[in-house]
């Protein structure tokens, strides 16, 4: 059975945003320790909304590094619309771009 | 800059700094500093040099002739920052935070302590902070990100802001000294001619970074999105941005122009305008810009 490691994003913000990419990248570090012990990874959205450059250091970099397949090992829970769209916008940026130079 | 002289100022016909204004200033006098010269300035009206000095502008400054008008220094947390400098990324969140906040300002009408709706979390207040929070986090993090590259370690960021009541606008302006936006993007494909109005007509552009795809051998990625995410806000809130880098500067309302003769901004200087009472209307998801492609993989929403 796949365990699940449970990260409150709302702990990061100021206000209801989370926005620096100096907070994603210390984020990510405790990320991808969780997912080389084989871990599913819940990000938990309750509350908050986030910046772009947030979600692409957190996310975009993780689908750079391993491939589009990591996105199967992600959960995003109880996101806003705002939260939604900029997580689809990234993933699908950084898919394309994954495909795109791997094709090469 | 290159002189070695110190400097005087004759600022007797200066009657009015705007937060744009007060940042280049401020960015300025400390690279003369930093030179080893020193900048003196002369014939301040006694008004001016006080707004100046409650603003935190005249730090290691000396003022001839001038007598700043004492201005209490009581909290104006609710209409004005004062000048300020950042160095590091780790500080982008937290003064994103606080600027937005004293920007935004006291609104008749609307209590910051209010409880949140039920439906949404949200105040009222909280619904006009948050775009300016979002786009003085993209700004800062594309000047403390790009600034510091290709021969500037030490570049430093200047914030200012204020709210003018009457107009109902907000100004906010990030000045850095670092690189600029033209040897950032020197060698980027989408660059069509290599000039400093064309370089910053290509940092508008979405998904241009100079490291966007330097990715994995890279310690920072840039998906290129925060300057236009940025404008974006300013555009749907009634305002613009104003962008100089080298010797341009750019009015996203239409015109830019070529700074005269020796005229030059070592970096990037950015002031954006927009309407207090539009931002609550703004929602971020309408300013992300159009995907080429769909994800190769579904997400998993709960």
């Amino acid at each position: 059975m796949i365990t699940r490691s449970n990260f409150p994003l709302s702990k990061y913000a100021y206000g209801h945003l989370i926005g620096a990419r100096a907070t994603a990248s210390s984020l990510r570090e405790q990320v991808e320790v969780a997912l080389a012990q084989g871990q599913e990874i819940v990000f938990d959205f309750s509350g908050v909304d986030a910046t772009q450059s947030f979600i692409d250091e957190l996310i975009g970099v993780l689908i750079l590094s391993n491939g589009p397949e990591i996105l199967d090992r992600l959960v995003f829970k109880s996101c806003s619309d705002n939260a939604r769209a900029v997580i689809e916008f990234v993933a699908a940026d950084r898919c394309d771009q994954f495909v795109k130079i791997h094709s090469h | 800059m290159e002189a070695t002289a110190d400097v005087v100022v004759n600022a007797s016909r200066l009657c009015f700094v705007d937060p744009f204004g007060m940042a280049l200033l401020g960015a300025t006098f400390h690279t003369i500093r930093n030179q080893g010269r020193s900048v003196q300035i002369c014939g301040l009206s006694a008004e001016m040099g006080g707004y100046l000095e409650r603003m935190d502008v005249f730090e290691g400054i000396e003022l001839v002739d001038c007598a700043p008008m004492p201005m209490q220094r009581h909290n104006r947390g609710d209409s004005l920052v004062e000048l300020t400098r950042l160095g590091a990324r780790r500080d982008v969140d937290e003064a994103s935070f606080r600027l937005a906040h004293a920007v935004v300002g006291h609104i008749p009408g609307i209590n910051p302590d209010e409880p949140p709706d039920e439906m949404t979390g949200y105040t009222a207040f909280e619904r006009l902070v948050e775009p300016v929070q979002y786009a003085l986090n993209e700004l800062l993090e594309n000047a403390l990100t790009h600034a510091k590259g290709h021969g500037f370690p030490d570049a430093c960021v200047w914030v200012a802001s204020q709210y003018y009541p009457r107009k109902g606008m907000i100004q906010l302006a990030v000045v850095d000294d670092g690189c600029g936006f033209l040897a950032s993007l020197r060698n980027h494909p989408a660059l069509r001619r290599e000039s400093h109005i064309d370089a910053i007509f290509t940092a508008l552009m979405p998904r241009i970074s100079c490291n966007r795809d330097l990715g994995l051998s890279s310690e920072s990625v840039n998906q290129g999105v925060g300057l236009t995410t940025t404008f974006r806000i300013a555009e749907q809130a009634g305002g613009r941005l104003v962008i100089a880098s080298g010797d341009a500067i750019h009015d996203t309302v239409g015109r830019s122009y070529q700074l005269t003769e020796d005229n030059f901004w070592q970096g990037v200087a950015v002031a954006m305008e927009c309407r207090r009472d539009r931002l609550p209307d703004i929602r971020f998801r309408d300013l992300l810009p159009p995907l080429d492609a769909q994800p190769v993989r579904r997400l998993r929403f709960e």
